[in-house]
Parts: C-alpha cells; structure tokens; sequence
C-alpha cells in the first residue's frame, strides 16, 4: 500500500509472471433445454497491478469469467490459477476483495460495521478493525456515515461502502461486477474517477465487468474484448493512455480513438 | 397532529365498533325486553279494594265522599248493598234521604294510647273483629301501609333499602312487631331510601318502613307514622259503609256471566272475595273422590251444585257431562291426571278479562270489596323502559361498559388476587414465559430444518399435525399429566406457559425457517468470497436476516398464546388468571363485567404484540425507521 505507482507503465507486458492465468477454461450449464456453453476456451494474463475489463454484450461470460476467478463457481474444464494457486486455495487464502453489481450490504450493519465485517470474519483484532475500516471509509469519502444504516444511503455511496468492504482486508486483486452498473452517469463518472485514485493508491490487481466501452476505455490499462453463444475472448486491447486520467482524458483525441477501437472490436463480434 | 393523523385508522375503527355497539345492544335486548313486558309473572300486583269514607259525621248526612272510586260503585253496608237510593258522582256519593251516624258507621270502638304512636284494640272488643277495622282520627279516615325491604335481614346486614313512589319517602322502620327508631337515612334516590339501622335486624325477622299513615304491628296494635295529638279520638270501625265495585252484567235471573272491572286477575280465589247481595261467594273448589286415572268417567262431589271444570275449561251440562246428584258423569272420559274440578259458587273463567262465570243465575247485584290482579308491568309501560329496566343486557350499551370500568377495577382491592389488573399481569406474565419458550423451541427447530434439510421432510408434517390437535382437548391431557407429576395446576404457571409454548413454537419455526432461507444470494456469495465458516455465516448473516421473520411469527404467536392461556387457565381453575375470571363472570351472568374482560383480554392481546414489536425494535434497531 506504501507505494505510488503514479509512473505506472503504460504497457502491461512488462510483467512476467501473470497474477491471474486461466488457461483453456469451458464453463457449460446444464439446463432444462441442453446444455448452455458459458465460456468456450478462454485464455487470459492478468499481471499484477493491470486494470483489466471484461466486457462485452449480455451472455458472453464475462460475470461467469469473474465469478470462476473468484471460486464461487467452478469451471468444467480448464485451469485457473491465481496467485499461483488455485482458485480454491487462493479463496481460502483470501485474495480478492469482490464487488457485486448490487452493494449487497448487510442491513442490519450499520456502514463502518459492514466495513468491518471480513475483518471480523478473519479474525483481525478489534482495535484494528476499527482502524482499517475508517481510514477505507475515510478513502472512500464516507468518514462522516460510520453510524449510519445502508438504506440511508444513496446508490453510490452504498457501491463506496462496498468497494471499502472489499479493500478492508487489503487483499491483492479486486474482482468488480458492473459494480456501476445501477448509476446514473454523473456519480457513475464520479466513481470511475474515485475508483482509479484508490487503485492508484493502493496498487491492486483489478478485474473489472462492465458493458459500457466508456468506462472500460477511461480505467482499464488493458480491455478484454468477449463475444456471446459461446462466451469467447476475442480480443485484447491495451489502452495506452496515460495515467492519472481525468476529465481531461475523456475528451483527448486519443481517448475517443481507443473507445472506437473497442467499439469496432465488439462490432466484430456481432 | 400527525401524530393523532396516523392513528386515525385505528381511532375510526374504535369509534365504528362503540357506534355498533347501540343497535347491537337494541337487536339483542329488545326481544327480551319484549317477553318481560308480557311476562304477568314480572307485574306489580296491586288491589281493589272497597273504599271507606273520608271523614264521619255526628248528624245525619246526605253527601259522603270516598277516596277512592270504583268504576261500577255500589254502596255496602254490614256486608250488603245498603236500601237507599243514590247517585255517584266521582267519588262523592249523593243520598236521596239523609242516613243517620249509625246508618254509615257501628261498632265505633275508642283505641288506647300505648305511647310512642302505637294503639291497641281493648282486649274485651278483640273477639268480635273478624275484619281489620277502618281507622279513623277525629272522624277522618286514616289509610294503612307499609312496604318491605328489598333485602332479606340475615342477621349481620344493616343497610337496607325500600322501594318507594318518587314523590313519597318513607317513614317509621318496624322490625317484626317492634318499631325501631335507631338508625340513619343513607342515600334517598327517585324511588328508592337506603337506611342503615344501629342493630342489625335478627335472622329471618320482617323490615317494614310505614308508608302511608299507618300500619298494623298484630291484630291488635296499631302504630301510627306520626302519633295523633293526645287530646284526638283514635277510632276503629269494623262495620262502616263502603263503595265496593259492583259487577258488569245482567241481573236478569238468567246471565251467568259477569265482569270485573279489570283485567289480569290473579288466578288464586283467596285473592278475591266476591258477593251476591249479602251472600259472600265461596271461591274454593272441590275435588272428585275418584282419582283421575283415564278410565273413570263418573265422579262424585261433595255437594250436588256447581260448575264442572276440566283442566280450566268450563264444561258445559248435557254436552259435556250429566248430573245425577252429586254425580258427574262425563261424556268423554278425562285424561288421567286431568284436572277436574266442582265450583260451588262461582268460576274465574277468564282472568285476563276479569270475566266470572256463577254457578247460578243471581237475582241480586254481583259484588266485590277486594281483589287483586296484576296492574303493569314492573318495568314499565313500554318496550324501551322495559329494555333499560333488563337486569342484564346481553349486549350493553357501550357507555355503560366504559362507565362500569372504574367499579370493576376496584371490586377486589389489589391486595385480593381476583383483582382484575392483577389477573391481568399473571395471565400476561404466563403469555410472555409462553413467548420466551415457544420462541426458544421454534427458533431451535428452524436452525435444525435449515441445517439439516431431510430432518425437515420427516419432522414438518408432525408439527404442523401437533397444530391440529384442538387445545381444549390438549390443555385436559396436559393437566392430568402436570397433575400426575404432582404439580398443583391449580396455581401453576406452568399450564399456561407450556400451552402457550406449544401454540407459539409452529409460527415462529415456519417463519424463522424462511427467514434463515430469506438470505439474498449476493450476500451468500459474499461470505464465500470470504471463505467464512458455516458458524459465521449463521450467526452473521442467517440470523440477522431471520429476525424480521421471527418477529413476524412471534406476533402471530402471541396472539394466538394469549388464547391458549387462557384456555389453560380455565380448564385448570387457576383462579389468578384472566381466563378463569371471564368464565366465573360468564357463569355469574354478570353481562357488562364479561364485556370488560373481553375488551381487557383483547385490549392485552394488542398490547403483548406491541410489546413483541418493542422488543423488535430494540433487537433490531435497522428495521425500525424504515417504514
């Protein structure tokens, strides 16, 4: 957490050895109608400290993706590995903060207690429970709600408590679901804006789902490309624009550039 | 003021339920006000009876003036109509000729002054006084009489009460034949004088208060409301000249058939005496020597004329039976046990009317100088002073429950354990123990279900079958089994709580095993992603998520427990609770105490579940402020 990756390099393949590496996976369901193909074949790097999105239209695994990285679901074939582990293990070994679509905060927890809630779960000490959860909350912009319940709460500052949970207990790669999804687009920007300082900041491996090709553009440093029946990858884009991005960035020639060449790769696979 | 705005869901109803409570409380007591209107048993009775005159005369008089006036006047003397000629007016009588002193009054016989406004018949004159005599203070006439108590002295009782018109008040107290002088008017209401006497009187003894001027003591003492002067001549007269009510119907030799002049007679002839000029009728019957048996058709009498009834019926000679003597023989054979019955004189055949038949035609006036009937309904003259008169209402009105809550409270003082209020705080006492248990086991139950999902399949139908046995048939099984453990369920909380128990568990083990399932996938989810133990997960996130739908049931539960308990509590006789009370009142017939024990009994109901809620909210704080 200590180091500013404010120079961050541009391209992600200078790192050798991937944080996240699914290697051949298959996810097929069966279902009432035969079986659903939910990720054919998919092949993906994720080196530590990349900004990675998935995205791409409704049905193309992309959550499914996430979900199998995460372990709360596994894959019918293929291997995952990561953190060098597998999947299950690096669960166990709590790896990854997760980010819902939804906050899914508890109710009956007000917003630094739900904070707090993994680190009591992993057993940290009281004293710095409290600790971490406030200077996450501070982060986050919510020092001034620790007493307060979720539902009075706005949409987003209840996704902040989220994000703030799933940093608590500072693990090594953020796994986010649409987690803007529900926003409208001025806190939605707002959040982008805020989610690449905390990943600045703290220098986390993220995978990020979402289907909107601005987002994906504005903070991934590299966009992963997926196509529906089969969820395939088919394509990645790095983004090479550089950091810290901000309002600025999103009205920069070389911005719209690559929100076109997203746009022309996910046209390719209609 | 928004305050009072979201209660007027609640206030409105109230307000429905006491405005239905009047028509309700008409509908039901109408109809039994009804049937004591027409009830004669529940009639005042009163009496005719024939009058004397107002004042005597020392000179001959032509004009006398009476108190009263019968409606058919005929003036009696010694026991006959009297010779003379005379019109009635009102209630003065007009002679054709003057009557001399003696003519309208004999037997002047002077009373002697015991003191303290009692007199005495002389003992020497006691023997020729076959009728109480008219008594008469300085020639005017005085009128007797006394009215009961309405309680019956038991020998501790001191306080009493008598009935009196509202613009009368009572006066001088007589116990048995004593006058009593000691005691204090309590209360003096419209109709009613409470006193309360220095001695109680003794077991069994009479208590009188004079009402009128005065009032015998035996055949012979007299005691006067207030004593006459000294110097004032106290007379009885046996024999005076009366206004009796003569009879309406033809005396022509031939009719039978005459009236009263009112109706609703009372049945028996000892109320009644009837005359025939100076004859005085005899209103007794005679039975057959022969038993009634269904057989026999010839009966014998004791005397050869008469009128034949059957069961009531007048029968009529030659159609129904013939005579030969003081033989009867009927023409149809009576029923065994019929009632058959010789009437010498005379036959009341239609009370109602006052309609008397005589065995023989008369040839003189019919007359009578007493007979009492029943004058009017004791509640009464219409259906809506009869319905306030009720005894009980089987729906009060609801002012009346509101206005009967102050006395009902306070008829135990709270020291007495059939207090209300206290058999209010036993009976939510054993509910709330009730709660705390069947919230126990039910929770239990559900954790059981949710973990083990196969022990649901095998276990649910049973308890959802324990729902279906009734409770007044659990609660008996219940007791023997208390009872045989050598529990004294009579004072035992423990009926009440495990009955209680029993009903709340299923609620609040259906709804928990919901909640326990409720839980949103994301939030499962969640835990995964943090690897949490099966203990977290219960405990951080099934249990929290449960506790509306436990509080939920427990609601429900609670409600329905109150019910059990108190059907515990009656079935075990267990004298301190709510439920044993409101079956004592219902057997007491005590109406609007019932109706206060309903509303108590559901007036704690909403205040238990209240109270389930308090606890919700102080449990689970976040649920509070979201409606």
């Amino acid at each position: 957490m200590t180091t500013q990756p404010q120079s961050k390099p541009a391209t992600p393949s200078s790192y050798t050895v991937p944080i996240i590496h699914a290697d051949g996976i298959n996810m097929i369901y069966d279902g009432r109608g035969g079986q659903t193909v939910a990720l054919q074949d998919a092949n993906l790097e994720i080196h530590e400290g990349e900004f990675v999105s998935l995205i791409g239209p409704s049905g193309c695994g992309k959550t499914t993706l996430l979900r199998l990285i995460a372990n709360l679901i596994q894959p019918t074939s293929g291997t995952l590995t990561v953190t060098g582990k597998s999947a299950r293990e690096a669960r166990l070994a709590r790896e990854y903060g997760y980010v819902f679509q939804a906050p899914a905060l508890y109710d009956w927890r007000s917003v630094i207690k739900n904070v707090m809630l993994p680190l009591e779960i992993m057993g940290y000490k009281r004293g710095e429970r409290r600790e971490r959860a406030a200077k996450l909350l501070e982060m986050v912009g919510l020092e001034d709600f620790h007493k307060t319940y979720p539902w009075q709460l706005s949409g987003g500052m209840q996704q902040r408590v989220s994000i703030a949970r799933a940093l608590a207990f500072d693990p090594r790669i953020l796994l986010m679901d649409e987690p803007f999804g529900a926003l409208d687009e001025i806190t939605r920007e707002a959040m982008q804006a805020e989610l690449l300082n905390i990943w600045q900041a703290t220098g986390k491996t993220v995978v990020f789902v979402t289907h909107s090709i601005p987002e994906a553009v504005f903070l991934s440093s590299k966009v992963v490309v997926m196509s529906p029946r089969p969820g395939k990858i088919e394509e990645l884009i790095d983004i090479d624009l550089p950091y810290p991005r901000d309002v600025d960035t999103r009205e920069s020639e070389a911005f719209f550039h690559m929100a076109t060449k997203v746009r022309e790769a996910l046209r390719g696979v209609h | 003021m928004q305050k009072v705005r979201a209660q007027w869901p609640l206030l409105a109803t109230l307000m429905i339920l006491f405005g239905l409570g009047y028509p309700l409380a008409l509908l039901f007591g109408l109809p039994l006000a009804r049937r004591d209107m027409q009830d004669l048993r529940k009639w005042t009775r009163a009496s005719f009876s024939a009058a004397s005159p107002d004042t005597l005369a020392d000179e001959p008089v032509q004009g006398l003036s009476f108190g009263a006036t019968p409606e058919r006047g005929i003036l009696i003397f010694d026991g006959a109509p009297v010779e003379v000629d005379y019109n009635i007016e009102g209630n003065e009588v007009r002679l054709e000729q003057p009557l001399s002193p003696s003519d309208i009054a004999r037997d002047t016989i002077n009373l002697i002054a015991l003191g303290d406004g009692i007199y005495s018949i002389p003992d020497n004159l006691n023997q020729d006084i076959s009728l109480q005599p008219t008594i008469y203070i300085d020639g005017s006439l005085v009128h007797p009489g006394s009215v009961e108590t309405n309680e019956v002295p038991d020998g501790q009782r001191t306080t009493f009460t008598f009935d009196h018109p509202d613009t009368s008040t009572i006066g001088r107290l007589v116990v048995d034949d004593q006058v009593v002088d000691d005691y204090d008017i309590i209360t003096v209401s419209e109709a009613q004088t409470e006193v309360m006497l220095a001695e109680p009187p003794a077991f069994g003894s009479s208590l009188q208060a004079i009402q009128d001027d005065y009032m015998w003591l035996n055949e012979t003492q007299l005691v006067f409301n207030t004593s006459p002067a000294e110097t004032a001549s106290v007379q009885a007269i046996p024999s005076v000249m009366r206004l009796a009510e003569q009879l309406q119907g033809e005396v022509d030799g031939s009719n039978q058939v005459f009236n009263l002049a009112r109706g609703n007679v009372l049945e028996q002839a000892s109320t009644r005496r009837l005359f025939v000029g100076s004859r005085q009728l005899d209103g007794d019957d005679e039975r057959p020597d022969e038993r009634v048996d269904g057989e026999t058709s010839a009966f014998t009498f004791a005397s050869d004329t008469g009128l034949i009834s059957l069961d009531g019926v007048l029968l009529t000679a030659l159609t129904d039976f013939t005579r030969d003597g003081n033989v009867i023989t009927l023409l149809t054979t009576p029923a065994r046990n019929a009632r058959l019955r010789q009437h010498p004189d005379y036959l009341l055949t239609n009370p109602s009317t006052g309609q008397i038949t005589l065995a023989q035609p008369p040839t003189e006036p019919v007359w009578t100088n007493e007979y009492s009937y029943y004058a009017e309904p004791s509640c009464g003259n219409t259906v809506l002073t009869c319905f306030f008169a009720l005894p009980q209402h089987p729906v009060p009105f609801p002012h009346w429950i509101i206005r009967r809550a102050p006395g009902f409270v306070q008829k135990f003082p709270v020291s007495d354990e059939r207090n209300v209020l206290r058999a209010v705080l036993y009976t939510s006492t054993g509910t709330l123990v009730s709660l705390a248990l069947g919230g126990l086991l039910g929770t239990l139950l559900a954790v059981v279900f949710v973990l083990v999902r196969p022990l649901e399949q095998a276990v649910l139908p049973w308890v959802i079958a324990s729902q279906t046995v009734p409770i007044i048939a659990l609660v008996p099984v219940l007791l023997l089994v208390l009872g045989n453990l050598g529990i004294t369920i009579q004072t035992s909380l423990l009926p009440t709580a495990l009955i209680g128990a029993y009903i709340t568990f299923f609620p609040v083990t259906v709804g928990t095993v919901k909640g326990l399932r409720s839980v949103d996938p994301l939030a499962l989810d969640l835990m995964t992603s943090y690897a949490a133990s099966p203990v977290d997960v219960f405990l951080k996130l099934r249990f929290p998520a449960a506790v509306p739908f436990f509080f939920t049931s427990l609601k429900l539960g609670a409600a329905a427990a109150l019910v059990g308990a108190l059907v515990a509590e009656t079935e075990s006789n267990n004298a301190r609770g709510l439920g044993f009370q409101i079956l004592g009142q219902v057997q007491s017939g005590n109406v609007a105490d019932v109706w206060l024990l309903l509303l108590t009994s559901g007036l704690l109901g909403i205040i238990l579940v209240n109270l389930v809620g308090l606890i919700e909210r102080l449990v689970a704080p976040w649920l509070g402020a979201r409606s």
